[in-house]
């Protein structure tokens, strides 16, 4: 049962080939795109899915920072559909692992914060010292507030994984919860199994409400420092 | 879609367009030849419209079909029952724990697509049909626009045919006018001229009264002049015995 418990987690590898790749591209077959005016009623959904999104979360940003829609809106969709599909039974999650959150994490911070210092360097610097802070408390501070902004990567990378890894691990414990009580006393598997249906809807929630905290919190960091 | 009905009426219609190029309606996509070549991928033929049909979601109907006439109504279904049956009894599929959080799963989706499927489906055939719609409009507003133009400019022709009017009412105005003064100066002139004529009659007139008053004073002159002092007193004396005559016979009167 304990090996069983993070079975899901392991990297897949089958035959020694790593097909982690094409588990990281498969989202990418459920997104179809095509030139036509008026598509099916999928792609139209996904079409004004995607708009939606595209106005609510760029529209704080002036030109500069709109330049990165593509990539925010790259980001919130694979982040979303890795994590829906990551639901269906017996499949990997890739945002479940560290690394590759680490790997989208970092390079969106530092390329938001170095150009913040590259083009506001005054601005980018000013970030440190909030407001009318008492003139002794300013070194610690300064302290304080880089370790806040070195943090935000890590941050960022581990929010998603912890949520989505514990998701699935509660997930997978109240199923394993089911399949024991189910010899013992039916009613109270019955009723685990509600439980079980609740926490499904949370982890649907979850899946997709990581995706947006993710990607508002690196447009965020964008604003910041456009 | 609409590409492919394009391409298949021009396709069809290739033959005849070529032969008909010179003569009638379709000289204006003679012009224009689309397949010149050997039509082999030409008529495409239309994408249909719907999916096939399936039963449970997964299942095409032509299974159903296929094993119709051997198993009747119910064979499939003792097919796939008997399949999950041995796969599950044989441990061929183990139940895990990931079995329930399959079932929630699989459950939850099949329920919310029963229930907000069709909703979803008529929100987004009205998101194409607004695109079409706006379109549509922008098609109906450039033609009324074209409309209202041809519109006023049969208006404006219809207008200058009734421009004789406004000449003719200028050309009676003018008329009028022209009349009127002849009319005021004609009557300033039998003013004037009566004026003249009323003139030499008064004169006549005055010369006779004076004559007249002239001849009265000189007759009466004469007269005074004739009558004598004796004659004046017994003129006198006959008038005062007539007063007492006339008085006496005014006292005897009233006495009656």
């Amino acid at each position: 049962m304990n090996e069983n418990l993070f079975a899901s987690f392991i990297t897949p590898t089958l035959m020694g080939l790593p097909v982690i790749i094409l588990i990281v591209a498969m989202p990418n077959i459920f997104i179809p795109s095509s030139n036509r005016l008026l598509t099916n009623r999928v792609l139209t959904l996904q079409r004004w899915l995607i708009q939606l999104i595209l106005k609510q979360m760029m529209a704080m940003h002036n030109n500069k920072g709109r330049s990165w829609s593509l990539m925010l809106i790259s980001l919130i969709i694979f982040i979303g559909s890795t994590n829906l599909l990551g639901l269906s039974p017996h499949t990997f999650t890739p945002t479940t692992q560290l690394s590759m959150n680490l790997g989208m994490a970092i390079p969106l911070w530092a390329g938001a914060v170095i150009l913040g210092f590259r083009h506001k360097t005054k601005s980018s610097l000013a970030h440190f010292l909030p407001q009318g802070t008492p003139v002794p408390l300013i070194p610690m501070l300064i302290i304080i507030e880089t370790i806040s902004l070195f943090i935000q990567p890590m941050a960022l990378a581990v929010r998603l994984t912890a949520n989505i890894t514990a998701g699935h691990l509660l997930i997978h414990l109240i199923g394993g919860a089911t399949l024991a009580l189910l010899s013992i006393s039916v009613p109270t598997a019955l009723v685990t199994l509600i439980i079980l249906i609740l926490l499904t809807i949370l982890e649907f929630a979850v899946a997709l409400i990581q995706a947006y905290v993710f990607t508002l919190l690196v447009s965020l960091y964008l604003h910041d420092n456009a | 879609m609409l590409s492919r009905v394009v391409l298949s009426a021009a396709a069809t219609a290739a033959p005849c367009l070529k032969t008909a190029a010179v003569l009638g309606p379709g000289a204006l996509q003679a012009t224009r030849i689309f397949h010149t070549g050997q039509p082999q991928l030409a008529p495409v033929p239309p994408l249909p419209e719907y999916g096939g049909k399936v039963r449970l979601g997964l299942i095409p109907e032509e299974f159903f079909q296929f094993l119709y006439p051997k198993t009747g109504v119910t064979g499939p279904y003792m097919l796939g029952t008997g399949l999950i049956l041995y796969c599950l009894s044989k441990e061929i599929y183990v139940i895990t724990p990931e079995t329930f959080s399959t079932i929630s799963v699989v459950g939850l989706l099949v329920y919310a697509i029963k229930k907000y499927g069709a909703s979803v489906a008529e929100f987004i055939d009205k998101l194409n049909e607004q695109k079409i719609a706006q379109l549509e409009e922008v098609k109906q507003a450039s033609i009324k626009q074209i409309q209202d133009v041809i519109e006023l400019e049969k208006s404006q022709q219809a207008l200058t045919q009734k421009r004789h009017y406004l000449f003719d009412v200028q050309r009676n105005n003018i008329a009028m006018a022209l009349e009127v003064t002849y009319r005021e100066r004609l009557h300033k002139v039998y003013k004037e001229v009566k004026n003249r004529l009323d003139y030499h009659i008064s004169v006549q007139d005055m010369m006779r009264r004076k004559e007249q008053e002239h001849m009265i004073n000189w007759v009466e002159k004469n007269v005074v002049q004739s009558i004598s002092a004796q004659q004046e007193k017994e003129t006198i004396a006959k008038c005062i015995a007539d007063l007492k005559l006339l008085s006496k016979k005014a006292q005897a009167q009233p006495v009656m």
